[in-house]
């Protein structure tokens, strides 16, 4: 009780510390007037009298500190006082404090905005409750770590696991033809199927009506319903709340709106917001394999699994479930499921499994934090030799018995306000570069569903912000406040050359050149083999030509065609496009080289091979084409032929395979005239009829198998229209419009554009941008290396500055004094330059795993690289150094 | 340590004779407590008269005391501290405590090998 009154008396009396420190000196005053009073009537001088009543009063500052320290907060007020002293002597040095700020602000914000890259990608959890206890499900063969589960597999999953509160599918995110009413022109937007329990499961309250109910995922047509995702709603029905159950066209097709998915759930996808979601019992609406039963066929993989983990089953326990159960489906339906095997992720696995876009994010977050730890480096060696100049302020401090703690704390005062200003611009850099992301002509991709971009300055990315601000001035602030405190008193009070060398004091200052040396190299290094590996698959001949064309989608199931509709109306276009003038060749491709899309997969077992007994076939990533494809893509048939118009759906099935593919299966014999047979050993038998050359088919992929099939015996409903054009290919859009519009006016032309533009905003530009991100880096890395190396080098020779000129005095040559200086920034140099090296060498190899497996080592990166550090930081250490040469010994002497 | 411990007793002390003085003699300003203390202490304990202050503020934030403005025997503005209720109360409570603890004190003193045996 006493002690909580006291604690208000002390909150009070903070507040109104000025009042009561004139109080005090009052009440002192009048003290000592009538204690000399007393002493003059005693009989002594007034000068006396007053001597002696202040003797007996005793040390006034003394006595006004421990008044102080009981009345106010004494904590809070050092704290203000820590600031307060910590803003004036800042002031004092406008240059130094501007240089760290910046220094700072390019570390922090380079962190910051590669951090929200790896946040987006990697560790953001799914914006539903309890996000942690929703797992991923993923069945695993051979080929590939992370496939998607059918919609019977699903079911089963579903219905015998109990490792789950729920468990949900969704497919793919797909181009959805969306009309408000009927008779509008459809427009392209983003739909995603999901099970009925969806929402439900994830714990997502609609804003509006109400999520799916599981029996309207029973029967599949049945229940035509949508839920509008928030951002749809907003942009498209004006936020109207009237649209429950109103009626909109998707595909064609009517459905009724029953929800709205709250602000909250933009989705669940990284890259991309549903505008939105319907029912998987509606899946034939929509892009589902038209080769299979979306319903039936258990090897119609097409859904992404998900559960919410009940609480207190661990992940182990559902992982052994779900492995139990995969068992299971290899020995009933061996013939789709042999060797498949099925796993349960947690978020971080799933992101980190599923592919390698986060690679990028890391390797970026690991250069940032180069660049920070370099700017740390840095801001540490300006403080520590500000340190020096302060040395005697300091010591007078300490003499004058500052505690030492106390003097930590306000030079840690000093570093925390940099850290704030620089972690403030920092967080200004990083929403710029997050700006810069965003907008629209730094990134475009190609894509017909707008992407979200995922980056962003949340809360989250603040947060580690002001912990990153927070860490850097603890790094770069506490060595120069633990020493510029350990002085020897005595001689920092007789000369203001303090600085005697102890072994430890110079030992932290070379370790920061080192350090920055061998940072900087590490991130030039990895500057310049990011920059080469991107070149180097920019450089790689795609083998096929780029110029001349002009790209245009289909998908005619939008307006609801069926299959022989479709094939009609490509027969037709590819027809009626050979006809138009200007147009060299037609080819009609259900993927483009280097696009968006994934390419199918092509399941399939070699003739007369031999299986594996876990293994049921191989598979292959694969293209449906038509007979104009190779001539207008100038790919070239290395042997047999390219399809004709004769391979039609009756005659024989026939493939070309790419030579990779051929050199792959039949090593020693020729491809041409064998067989391979689809799905299993069981399957159709089809003949290869050619084989092309092996060309670029995904960024940033090394070689791989690939498979043709002919369209007119593997019949795709979307379809990309490539024009070889006479001259400027853009002169070819309206003679294509005009074609499309006699056979068909609804139906709706995607992503119309040469294929060049495309291409280079595809393969171009993309890693055009991670160069410069990375180049920058590098530089602002290899500028504060100088800067810091530069300002060490010139701090030591003012150090040494006396002696130097004992050294001329007593008559060594400049080219001594060189060595002398330079000598030991060399050898510096050398270490950081080896260390740099080993670094350099481990990024590399962690590169090359992540992103470019090119493999070995990149020797021209070192062999240009090293030199030139080399060389750019001892020229920062010879121009001090130079200038050591020209001291005046008779100037030097008298230094001080 | 020792000499931190020393200057608590002392201002343990001093305050319970800050209230002693101020019960007998009223309203006081620092300068006449201080004198008082000092005649009665004859002088034994030679503190500086400066430590008194820091000792009233304390006594004041606990509410044994309370302080107002008023004028001095030079006519001039000067702090004058009386004892609260509550001070008085503290005062009872803490004279007690030490006659207690004086008189246990000295009981051993007085002691001879023969008592406790």
């Amino acid at each position: 009780m006493k002690s909580l009154r006291r604690f208000f008396a002390r909150l009070t009396s903070f507040m109104a510390r000025r009042a009561q420190d004139e109080r005090l000196r009052e009440e002192i005053e009048e003290h000592i007037a009538l204690q000399t009073a007393e002493n003059i009537r005693a009989g002594l001088s007034p000068v006396e009298a007053r001597r002696q009543a202040m003797l007996k009063f005793g040390g006034v500052e003394a006595i006004k500190q421990d008044y102080r320290a009981r009345r106010g907060l004494p904590f809070v007020e050092n704290v203000v006082q820590d600031v307060r002293f910590a803003l004036r002597s800042l002031r004092r040095t406008p240059g130094l404090t501007t240089f760290v700020i910046i220094t700072l602000a390019l570390g922090i914000g380079m962190t910051s905005a590669t951090f929200s890259m790896v946040d987006a990608l990697i560790f953001r959890p799914y914006p539903v409750p309890h996000p942690s206890a929703i797992v991923t499900l993923v069945s695993t063969t051979h080929d590939s770590p992370f496939d998607d589960f059918s919609y019977r597999e699903y079911l089963d999953i579903r219905d015998k696991t109990n490792s789950y509160d729920g468990v949900i599918a969704n497919a793919d995110m797909e181009a959805v033809g969306f009309s408000s009413e009927p008779g509008a022109t459809p427009r392209i937007k983003g739909g995603m199927m999901v099970s009925g329990n969806y929402f439900h499961v994830l714990g997502v309250e609609p804003r509006l009506g109400r999520g799916f109910r599981e029996d309207e995922d029973q029967v599949p047509g049945r229940n035509p319903v949508v839920i509008l995702g928030p951002d749809f709603w907003r942009h498209e029905f004006a936020s109207n709340p009237s649209v429950l159950g109103k009626t909109i066209l998707l595909n064609g097709a009517k459905f009724t709106v029953v929800g709205v998915a709250p602000d909250s759930f933009p989705g669940m996808l990284t890259f991309g917001h549903p505008d939105f979601y319907m029912p998987l019992a509606m899946a034939p609406v929509f892009s589902t394999n038209i080769q299979k039963n979306f319903f039936e066929d258990r090897d119609d993989r097409e859904l992404t699994v998900q559960g919410r983990l009940k609480p207190g089953i661990s992940l182990e326990q559902a992982r052994n479930e779900v492995a139990v159960l995969a068992k299971n489906f290899e020995d009933e339906y061996p013939n789709v499921n042999r060797g498949r095997g099925a796993v349960v992720f947690t978020q971080f696995q799933a992101r980190t499994t599923e592919d390698d876009n986060w690679k990028f994010g890391v390797i970026f977050l690991i250069l940032a934090l180069a660049v920070l730890l370099v700017a740390c480096t840095n801001v540490a060696g300006l403080l520590l030799s500000r340190s020096r100049a302060r040395a005697r302020e300091i010591a007078v401090r300490l003499a004058l018995g500052a505690g030492r703690l106390r003097l930590i704390r306000l030079l840690l005062t000093e570093s925390m306000i940099l850290a704030t200003l620089g972690g403030l611009a920092g967080i200004a850099i990083g929403y710029g570069v997050v700006e810069w992301f965003h907008s629209k002509d730094s990134i475009v991709f190609a894509t017909e569903l707008p992407m979200a971009i995922p980056f962003q300055m949340d809360k989250r990315v603040l947060l580690a912000c002001v912990g990153l601000s927070v860490l850097s001035a603890v790094l770069f602030g506490l060595a120069p406040a633990l020493q510029s405190t350990r002085v020897d008193l005595v001689n920092a009070l007789k000369s203001a050359d303090v600085d005697v060398p102890g072994r430890k004091r110079l030992w932290g200052r070379n370790m920061l050149v080192i350090a920055q040396v061998s940072m900087s190299l590490m991130l030039l290094t990895a500057s310049f083999l990011m920059a080469r590996g991107f070149q180097h698959d920019l450089m790689q001949n795609t083998g096929f030509t780029k110029d001349h064309l002009l790209m245009t989608k289909f998908d005619p199931r939008l307006i609801q065609y069926n299959a022989t509709q479709t094939q009609q109306f490509y027969k037709l276009l590819a027809e009626r496009m050979r006809e138009t003038p200007g147009v060299q060749s037609v080819a009609l491709t259900q993927n483009i080289p280097l696009g968006n899309d994934d390419f199918d997969g092509v399941a399939f077992v070699p003739d007369g091979s031999q299986m594996a007994p876990d293994r049921s076939n191989f598979n292959s990533v694969m293209d449906t084409v038509d007979e104009g494809y190779f001539a207008t893509m100038g790919i070239p048939i290395l042997r047999g032929r390219t399809f004709l118009p004769t391979d039609t759906a009756d005659s024989p099935r026939v493939v070309i395979v790419n030579e990779h593919f051929a050199r792959h299966y039949w090593p020693s014999g020729d491809a041409l005239g064998k067989h391979i047979r689809l799905d299993n050993s069981a399957g159709t038998p089809v003949e290869i009829v050619g084989v092309s050359q092996t060309i670029k088919y995904q960024n940033t992929q090394s070689p791989m198998d690939f498979v043709y099939m002919p369209l007119a015996q593997h019949p795709v409903a979307r379809m990309v229209l490539m024009l070889r054009s006479t001259g400027d290919p853009l002169q070819l859009v309206q003679p294509v419009k005009d074609v499309v519009r006699s056979l068909d006016t609804n139906l709706p032309m995607l992503q119309t554009r040469p294929y060049e533009d495309f291409y280079v905003n595809q393969a171009v530009k993309g890693p055009r941008i991670a160069i410069d991100l990375v180049g920058t880096m590098g530089l602002v890395g290899l500028l504060l290396a100088v800067a810091g190396l530069y300002g060490l080098v010139a701090y030591n020779v003012s150090r040494r500055t006396r002696e130097i000129g004992i050294r001329i005095a007593l008559g060594a040559a400049s080219s001594d004094v060189l060595r002398l200086v330079l000598g030991k920034g060399l050898v510096l140099v050398g270490v950081g330059t080896v260390i740099g090296l080993v670094l350099g060498f481990g990024l590399e190899q962690l590169m090359n795993s992540m992103l470019f497996d090119s493999g070995g080592v990149d020797v021209l990166a070192y062999a240009v690289v090293v030199p030139v550090m080399f060389l750019v930081t001892m020229l920062a250490a010879y121009v001090p150094a130079r200038r050591a040469t020209h001291i005046a010994p008779t100037q030097a002497l008298r230094y001080e | 340590m020792a000499t931190k411990q020393k200057t608590d007793v002392l201002q343990g002390t001093l305050a319970l004779m800050v209230l002693k003085t101020l019960d007998v003699l009223g309203t006081l300003h620092g300068y006449g407590i201080a004198r008082r203390i000092e005649q009665i202490s004859g002088d034994l304990l030679s503190v500086n008269q400066g430590t008194l202050y820091p000792v009233l503020l304390k006594l004041e934030q606990e509410g044994a005391i309370e302080s107002e403005w008023g004028a001095s025997e030079n006519n001039r503005r000067a702090r004058f501290y009386k004892l609260t209720k509550e001070g008085r109360k503290q005062l009872q409570a803490e004279t007690q405590d030490w006659e207690q603890t004086a008189a246990i004190i000295g009981r051993f003193f007085e002691a001879k090998a023969e008592d406790l045996s």
